[in-house]
């Protein structure tokens, strides 16, 4: 799922001179003529992609009935929405994805605050919790269906004393968030360490002469300092995570039922194993517009709080 | 309110190297304001930071009004502290930054508003309470920096450099605000500034570090009018004072051929030495205008006009006629004056206004 958001480039200035406006104009197609290449392949493996989806959206087109394929308007739309699997999965997604991220979130605030203290052994320490992030996500997902997960063989229920419960099929939803926090978590550690080492030590010592304690420090200049590092955190960390499809893929198959599937792992499902290609083109349509809108949200609420603070510096 | 003693108190950050602050002794009095003065090094900072509690005290005591405060955390210190580059919070408003010392102290709202809208009222913030710190000028900031130290009515006041950040005019603008305030509020206060004439200025008593070490702690006019040693005496004054190690000749030293008389005080105190660390002030040092001949002869390189007064800067001709380039004086002339670079000039010096140290040593032999 791919989303581009483009800006219309600001016209030139309207000139009361026709015939300077006219070189002025020459001029700028010389110079913007260089970049057209790179907007055409742009327009080419992203827009015409999308309105060919647009296009099939409006068909009811079912691979497994050849000639079947006929113009339909808005029906598909229409089915989607009274899809209460479709329904389950958006919330599926929401849950993942803001549930992963607001758990790595805390998880690599804490774990950054160990890191910003000396102790012997930090530089092990801190390549051993940056792993996680460095190993390709179908290994990971992996890693946690069978190393860790399985019934039988799984390190987890050897360390619980040797049970055999099924932690894959009992929390079908959690054990996909267990891999993607155990992925992520690493990236919001690292996050938040720089942010922590470019907080000013003079501060913390006039807090502490000021008379404030550790927790009021770490409350009252420790997390406003910080606010700009969660937020990119929390923004990068949902874009890349409403997009999962190899965790789910790899551990549950998005089962039981629709039990762990979110909406790429769905649409997947729909188009390539149910081969219903109108219904599901219908659904990414909506999931693009739906992203487009959070995202743009998500994104100016970023660039605001690192506009604001390119001023303070 | 409150009196402030170092006692023997050492810093020592590799244990086996030499100490950062090596058994400083210092009392500071009830309402006193005392600047600690020294070069970039000489602990002097170190020695405040000992004190705010940001540094350990590894050897000997810190005591607040006869209360050791070796393992008391800064917090629980009662002092207020402003920092060379204010650390204002910059999240918070201005309103915010200054009642936080409040706030961390669970004073009542209503109580915070009041002593913030006192002191914002008293450094002219009162317009400012509003914004945030990065929205506010260099001036404005280091006030807000003051404003939180004094909101909360601490027993010390500690101040690391403050005027440090500010540009020339506005430090000597604040520099006497800083010193009225201090005299109203009477609090003892901690004043660390590299700037000698920031210590003669601000200081009741000015303490003179050096490699971690107390050298002088006395009145600004004790330091400048009898220094203890030839540190001292060259760090306190501008320009500096003209130190030059020269050989004894008949009842005074030598200096470019002509006898300087000594006081039989000091006579007494060098005895037989051969040499003497001799130290003139520029100010003690004029120019021979009536042109006798039986002057010092120098050759002047540098001329310095700053209009109210002017600085000669020369080195000698010796009694042989040859240029000593390394024997150099410094020479206060008047606010206009003729005399320009390459001139050749005839000094005398004041000889009762001669210091005198050991040249080993560097001490004050009388």
């Amino acid at each position: 799922m791919t989303t581009t958001l483009e800006r219309p480039a600001a016209p030139p200035p309207a000139s009361p001179n026709t015939t300077s406006s006219r070189s002025a104009r020459t001029e700028g197609w010389v110079r913007r003529a260089p970049l057209l290449p790179a907007l055409v392949f742009t327009i080419v493996v992203t827009q015409i992609p999308f309105l060919l989806t647009l296009w099939y959206s409006l068909q009811s087109w079912n691979l497994v009935r050849p000639g079947s394929q006929h113009f339909v308007w808005f029906q598909n739309y229409v089915a989607v929405f009274a899809d209460s699997q479709f329904r389950t999965v958006a919330l599926n997604t929401i849950v993942m994805t803001l549930g992963s991220v607001l758990i790595a979130v805390v998880l690599g605030l804490l774990l950054a605050l160990l890191l910003d203290r000396h102790f012997i052994g930090r530089g092990v320490v801190r390549t051993l919790l940056v792993t996680p992030f460095l190993i390709t996500p179908v290994a990971a997902a992996l890693l946690w269906k069978t190393t860790l997960l399985d019934p039988t063989y799984g390190l987890i229920n050897f360390v619980l004393g040797g049970q055999t419960f099924d932690w894959v099929s009992q929390f079908p939803l959690a054990s996909v968030m267990a891999a993607l926090v155990w992925q992520w978590t690493p990236f919001m550690m690292l996050l938040l360490l720089a942010g922590l080492q470019s907080m000013p030590g003079d501060q913390v010592e006039a807090a502490r002469v000021d008379g404030a304690g550790a927790w009021s420090i770490f409350v009252e200049l420790t997390l406003p300092h910080l606010r700009r590092f969660l937020e990119l955190g929390i923004v990068l960390g949902a874009i890349y995570l409403v997009n999962t499809f190899d965790a789910v893929y790899m551990i549950t198959q998005g089962g039981p039922g629709t039990a762990s599937a979110n909406l790429p792992f769905y649409i997947y499902q729909r188009a390539f194993l149910g081969f219903d290609i109108g219904q599901s083109a219908a659904m990414g349509v909506v999931v693009v517009i739906l992203t487009i809108i959070v995202a743009t949200f998500a994104l100016r609420l970023v660039f605001r709080s690192f506009g604001a603070a390119g001023g303070e510096s | 309110m409150a009196e402030v003693v170092f006692d023997q108190a050492s810093r020592i950050y590799t244990p086996g190297a030499k100490p950062a602050v090596d058994k400083l002794d210092l009392t500071v009095t009830d309402g006193e304001l005392v600047v600690l003065v020294g070069p970039s090094g000489s602990g002097k900072s170190t020695a405040l930071r000992m004190l705010a509690g940001l540094e350990p005290i590894d050897a000997g005591s810190v005591r607040i009004d006869g209360r050791d405060v070796v393992n008391v955390p800064s917090k629980d210190r009662d002092i207020a502290m402003v920092f060379q580059n204010y650390a204002l919070y910059p999240a918070k408003t201005v309103r915010d930054n200054m009642a936080f010392p409040l706030k961390m102290r669970g004073m009542d709202k209503a109580e915070q508003a009041k002593r913030v809208a006192d002191a914002a009222e008293l450094l002219g913030l009162t317009e400012y309470l509003d914004r945030k710190p990065k929205a506010l000028s260099g001036g404005q900031r280091q006030r807000v920096a003051m404003g939180r130290a004094i909101v909360r009515e601490p027993r010390v006041f500690l101040m690391d450099e403050p005027l440090s950040n500010l540009d020339a005019k506005m430090r000597v603008q604040t520099r006497s605000q800083i010193a009225q305030l201090q005299n109203r509020l009477a609090v003892s206060t901690v004043y660390v500034t590299h700037d000698q004439v920031e210590a003669m200025t601000m200081g009741d008593r000015v303490a003179v570090l050096r490699d971690g070490q107390l050298q002088q702690y006395a009145t600004p006019s004790e330091l400048y009018d009898r220094p203890v040693n030839a540190f001292v005496a060259g760090f306190i004054g501008s320009p500096a004072m003209n130190l030059l190690d020269l050989p004894r000749s008949g009842d005074g030293v030598l200096l470019g051929g002509v006898e300087i008389p000594l006081s039989r005080e000091i006579r007494d105190a060098v005895g037989s030495a051969q040499t003497v660390t001799v130290g003139v002030r520029p100010e003690d040092v004029a120019v021979d205008s009536e042109g006798s001949g039986a002057g010092i002869k120098a050759v002047v390189d540098v001329v310095e006009e700053l209009g109210s007064e002017s600085y000669l800067y020369a080195h000698l001709i010796d009694s042989d006629g040859r240029d000593d380039e390394a024997t150099t004086l410094v020479v206060r002339g008047p606010g206009r004056t003729t005399v320009r670079y390459g001139e050749t000039i005839a000094v005398r010096v004041d000889a009762g206004a001669v210091h005198a140290f050991d040249p080993s040593s560097g001490l004050r032999v009388a």
